[in-house]
Formats: C-alpha cells, sequence, structure tokens
C-alpha cells in the first residue's frame, strides 16, 4: 500500500487550474439537479463536486463512446478523469473481459484504458438507489483507480495505487508541496468509509445479494415480468446509463470503415434476423434478457460482476421500473 | 492505435462470378486480396462497402484457398442489395470467426446431414470437406429439402455428390412439379427412408429454424444422443467477435462459442429455434 499524501483544497484547486490548459482533465460539476463529468477549464474549476455519489454518465463513455470510428485512427493524448466512484471503476472489469478477451482484442477500448488516468474518489453519501454493498462493493475505490482522492474539511488526499498513479503524484509533487497524511487523518477517512458502508447496508437490507440474484431471476414467473415490463416503453435508457451494459451495434461507413454505437437488447429488434426471427420480440421477454443477461448469463461466463447497484437504471427509467422492488419482491416470494 | 492487428478491420474481395441458384438465392464467388483460409462451419462477416454487413458461412470447400463461395438468400436489407452485385464488385470480408464443425468426432462414424433450403450453403462446404476426407468416414447420408424443384438449389452439386462413393443422396420437395421424380413431403419423411446405424453415427442439421427444431426432435426420437447431433444456429450475428450482444443466446454469444453447437450444449437455452 503506497502513502497518502495531502495537500490543501487552495493548493489543489490552483493545481488543477495549472494543470488543465495543459491536460484534459474530466471531473463532475454541480448543475441544479444533477453532477455530472465536464472538462475543467479555469472557470468551472469551483464547481468541482468531491465525494459525492455517482455522476449521471457512467465511466464506461469514456471508454466505449456512444459512437465511435473503429477503423480511423483514434488516438488521442493521455487525458484525466477526477471524481470516479468506487462502483463505476469496478465496472471496468467486465468491460474488460469483453473488450480485452485474448481472442479479439478491441484496441480501440485498449488505448483508451491505457490513455486514461483515474482518479477514483471516496463517496461519503449515498444516493436514493445506491445499493453498491449489496452486490459486494465499497463506497470507496478498492481498484482500477490510479489514484484515490478523500477529502477531510479542505484538505485533500491522495493516494497512488498504480504506477500510472505514481507518475502523476510525481508530477503533482514537482508543481506543489505534498506532505504526508497523519494516521490520525487516515483513521478519520477510514471512519467516514466505515460509516457510509454500514449505512449502505442498512438501508439495502432487504435487497438479496449477487449470490441470490441469479437463482431469483431464474426462478421468476412470467407473470412478473410481464407486469414490471408493463410500463417499460423500450427506450433503452436502462442500458444505456449502465455502466456494465455494453452492447453495440456496428455501422458501416465508406472506405470499410465500421463505427460502433452503443446499443440496448431493450430496444425493438435488437435480435432480429434477416429471415424474420427475433426471440425478443416481445417485450416483457426483452425486459427479462437484461435480467437473464446481467444476473444469470454473465455470471456463468465472466468473473466480474455484471451489476454494481449504481442504481442509475432505476433513475433513468421513464416507466418508473424499480428493479430492487423487483428483486426484494422476489425474494420475499423465495 | 496500437500496432496489434484490428479486429474491425476488413480484407478486400473482388466478386469473381455470380450463380444464380434458385429465384431467391445466389451465390457470389469472391477472390480475396490475400489467401483467405477457414474451418468448414465458421462464418464470415461480408461487408457491401458503406452500406451493411451480414454473416454467411461460406458454401464452398475450406481446402480451397484462393477463392471463397457465398451463398446469399434474399431476405433483408443487406442481401437484397448484395443480390444486385455484378462480378468486378470489390466487398469486404472479416473472419473466419466462431466454431466449426468437429470433423474429428465425424471421422470413423456414418455420418447423417439433414438440412433444408438456404441451410445446404454451410452444409455443402462440410460435404466437400468431408468427400476430401472419404476415407476417414464411414458413410454419409444426405437428407435435404426445400419447399419446390425451383427452390433446391447446388443442383449440378447433386450430381457431383452422387457419384462419391460413401455418399447417399436423398431429396424431398413440399410442392412438387411435373418434373420432380424424387421425394415429396417435409424433410424428416426422409429419415424413415434412410438405413442408417444410429448407435455408430453423428448427426448434422442446418436449416430454417422449424425444420431445425422437427429435425432434431426426429433424431432424438430416432434415438441420437443429445451431443451427438450438431447444430448451426442462426443468430444476428454482427460483430462476430463476442462483444456487441446481437446474436446472444442464453449465455452464448453464437458468434464466438457457435455457431455450431451440440444439441446438448444449447438445448436449456431460451429460444433456440427462434
Amino acid at each position: 500500500m503506497s502513502k497518502i499524501v495531502k495537500l490543501s483544497q487552495e493548493n489543489w484547486s490552483d493545481l488543477l487550474t495549472g494543470m488543465a490548459k495543459d491536460y484534459h482533465i474530466y471531473a463532475p460539476i454541480q448543475y441544479s439537479n444533477q453532477q455530472d463529468y465536464e472538462l475543467l477549464n479555469e472557470y468551472n474549476i469551483k464547481d468541482i463536486v468531491y465525494n459525492h455519489p455517482k455522476p449521471a454518465t457512467p465511466l464506461k463513455t469514456f471508454l466505449l463512446p456512444i459512437k465511435q470510428n473503429l477503423v480511423k485512427d483514434n488516438r488521442f493524448k493521455p487525458s484525466v478523469i477526477l471524481g470516479i466512484p468506487a462502483c463505476d471503476l469496478s465496472a471496468v472489469n467486465i468491460l474488460s473481459e469483453i473488450y480485452l478477451d485474448k481472442d479479439f482484442k478491441d484496441s480501440a477500448y485498449e488505448h483508451r484504458l491505457e490513455n486514461y488516468i483515474f482518479i477514483g474518489s471516496d463517496c461519503y453519501s449515498m444516493q436514493e438507489h445506491c445499493h453498491c454493498t449489496s452486490y459486494g462493493f465499497k463506497p470507496y475505490p478498492t481498484e482500477n483507480a490510479d489514484i484515490v482522492l478523500s477529502r477531510l474539511d479542505s484538505t485533500v488526499f491522495l493516494q497512488s495505487l498504480t504506477p500510472k498513479g505514481d507518475k502523476l503524484i510525481g508530477l503533482i509533487e514537482s508543481k506543489v508541496a505534498l506532505v504526508k497524511a497523519l494516521e490520525e487523518e487516515i483513521n478519520q477517512i477510514n471512519d467516514k468509509r466505515e460509516r457510509i458502508t454500514h449505512q449502505l447496508i442498512e438501508k439495502n437490507k432487504d435487497i438479496p445479494d449477487y449470490t441470490k440474484t441469479g437463482e431469483l431471476i431464474k426462478q421468476a414467473k412470467e407473470e412478473i415480468w410481464k407486469r414490471y415490463a408493463d410500463t417499460c416503453v423500450s427506450c433503452g435508457a436502462c442500458a444505456t446509463i449502465c455502466p456494465t451494459c455494453t452492447c453495440f451495434l456496428l455501422i458501416d461507413r465508406p472506405g470499410f470503415e465500421k463505427v460502433r454505437q452503443l446499443d440496448a437488447c431493450q430496444l425493438p429488434a435488437f435480435a432480429h434476423v434477416a429471415a424474420g426471427e427475433d426471440p425478443l420480440h416481445e417485450l416483457h421477454v426483452r425486459f427479462k434478457n437484461r435480467y437473464m443477461c446481467k444476473y444469470v448469463w454473465k455470471p456463468e461466463k465472466f468473473d466480474s460482476v455484471a451489476c454494481t447497484g449504481c442504481g442509475r437504471c432505476i433513475e433513468a427509467c421513464i416507466g418508473k421500473i424499480n428493479k430492487n422492488e423487483l428483486f426484494v419482491e422476489l425474494n420475499r416470494e423465495d | 492505435m496500437t500496432a496489434s492487428r484490428n479486429i474491425y478491420q476488413c480484407i478486400k474481395a473482388e466478386i469473381t462470378e455470380v450463380i444464380d441458384e434458385s429465384p431467391t438465392i445466389k451465390s457470389f464467388v469472391l477472390r480475396p486480396e490475400r489467401e483467405f483460409e477457414f474451418k468448414t462451419g465458421q462464418f464470415v462477416e461480408l461487408t457491401l462497402d458503406g452500406f451493411g454487413e451480414a454473416p454467411f458461412t461460406p458454401s464452398s470447400s475450406p481446402l480451397e484457398k484462393e477463392e471463397i463461395q457465398i451463398t446469399v438468400m434474399r431476405a433483408g436489407y443487406v442481401t437484397e442489395k448484395i443480390h444486385q452485385l455484378k462480378p468486378g464488385v470489390i466487398m469486404g470480408i472479416r473472419g473466419p470467426y466462431g466454431r466449426g464443425y468437429p470433423l474429428d468426432k465425424f471421422f470413423d462414424k456414418e455420418v447423417l446431414v439433414l438440412g433444408g433450403g438456404c441451410g445446404f450453403a454451410p452444409l455443402r462446404s462440410l460435404l466437400y470437406n468431408l468427400k476430401a476426407e472419404e476415407d476417414k468416414i464411414k458413410k454419409l447420408v444426405f437428407c435435404y429439402g426445400s419447399k419446390t424443384p425451383a427452390e433446391c438449389i447446388y443442383k449440378p452439386y447433386i450430381n457431383e455428390l452422387r457419384q462419391v462413393k460413401k455418399f447417399e443422396v436423398y431429396r424431398s420437395v413440399d410442392r412438387p412439379d411435373e418434373t420432380w421424380t424424387e421425394e415429396v413431403g417435409v424433410v424428416t419423411n426422409l429419415l424413415d427412408k434412410i438405413a442408417i446405424n444410429v448407435d455408430d453415427s453423428v448427426a448434422v442439421v442446418c436449416g430454417p429454424p422449424v425444420m431445425m427444431k422437427f429435425g432434431t426432435l426426429k433424431l432424438l426420437e430416432m434415438g441420437y444422443p443429445e451431443d451427438n447431433i450438431y447444430l448451426s444456429m442462426e443468430k444476428n450475428m454482427s460483430c462476430g467477435l463476442g462483444k456487441c450482444g446481437h446474436c446472444m443466446m442464453g449465455k452464448y454469444f453464437v458468434c464466438k462459442d457457435g455457431p455450431v453447437f451440440s444439441y446438448d450444449e444449447v438445448k436449456d437455452q431460451p429460444d433456440i429455434w427462434q
């Protein structure tokens, strides 16, 4: 475990102002009713939201943009993403299992993963539908972050977890003095982490954990799917906003170029074949398909968890479908 | 991009010949810009530049490296356009993808091949392959069905097959015309007329979903073990790389884990016949 270093909030903001001139840095910015990643400039650095639960957009959109030409040269210079919640960082595991698969490595994804520096941050509060702990995750980064950022009052704490993180901290150190965090401060950070972890566990105590979800989904009767899908309008928002849903459409462009565009199994005709068959033709079957994929098939096929409990699918649903309510109901019936 | 191979990049291939197989089916002979190898049962993604892409299992012999033949049924947006193409057009090919027929499991056995409609396309590649390895199989019985005599594809090739010593070929159509001299009825009826030692045999099925379903059920009834029936599944294979998700059939990416599966591998997955 590398040491934790600290600097004042003022020095940190000045540092970001300087670095934003030379580097692309994205961080969550507060809007009226939500926060989302923005490219930093000298004006919006003061509006960065620290240690707040998830931004509106999942991290996956940086690694798998909504639309990307996969044949053209996609190189871009290293960029920093700041303030990533742990749930989104953990989602990178399954993205990489799929996109860095040893048989077919997606070089566009790989290039992005290599060229982003991830600064994760602890969540010191939770949103209504946050339930990362139900699926075995912590509300603070434990994996896939290059640096973890925590805060106490007006002090910023940084801990590197990777060589990329070491390099960035070295660069920061060349511009501003960094001091080793005191044990007491580290204890305070850990206390905050424990407190929010317990709050999340308590709030979500009725939600079955990931070891049970697959079996519950497998056993759910058709009536349940029809009832929950009743207000679904097949907009695909749940999948689009999901940090682990990665299905895409391949679009052709002249010059034998291929464009990858984010797609969703919830959209009509997703599985339609030219001869006319479409196993996902019926809406409730499509609806069920996403649950089967996340809680039954992906766990059978991959080592990584396919739902991080971020709750975005619940917030994004215009049909007000709440998957946690579905699981609580299935668990009760069980 | 890194220097490694770009998995989305096509190789170019020129159409050298277009063969009319039936009113709705054409075969396209393509000459790729470099040698192209595939195993029988694997598929390729064929790109019409700037327009679209669709998956096809080559219908030519996998032993032929310089040209590849792809048989296309006019069924959708991309195939409609492909049918209008003439020799000289440059297309794109990605692949080969997926898991083909496990030939080693066919050796020293009697092989029953059941095909319907355009499902003959992948099977022709298999038949070419097994013809070249005739000494390694005990015998091969090919049962093929189509709706009408006009829709029977590869007519000249059927005669060629009938010359192969260890091959037996049976055909049936649902609606015969005055020229038809072979069987009439659904293709599974042919299975009642053939002589095959089920205990020493493997079966291969490829065709429209309804034919695959009833063909498989009939084979099970005949006593074929579930793991000796091989199915070539048709799903919406878009990327071919096990990523885009369109061809998911339960836990399988049909494009990568298939398209050839034994029946016992897929029998518990949802909607396998759709």
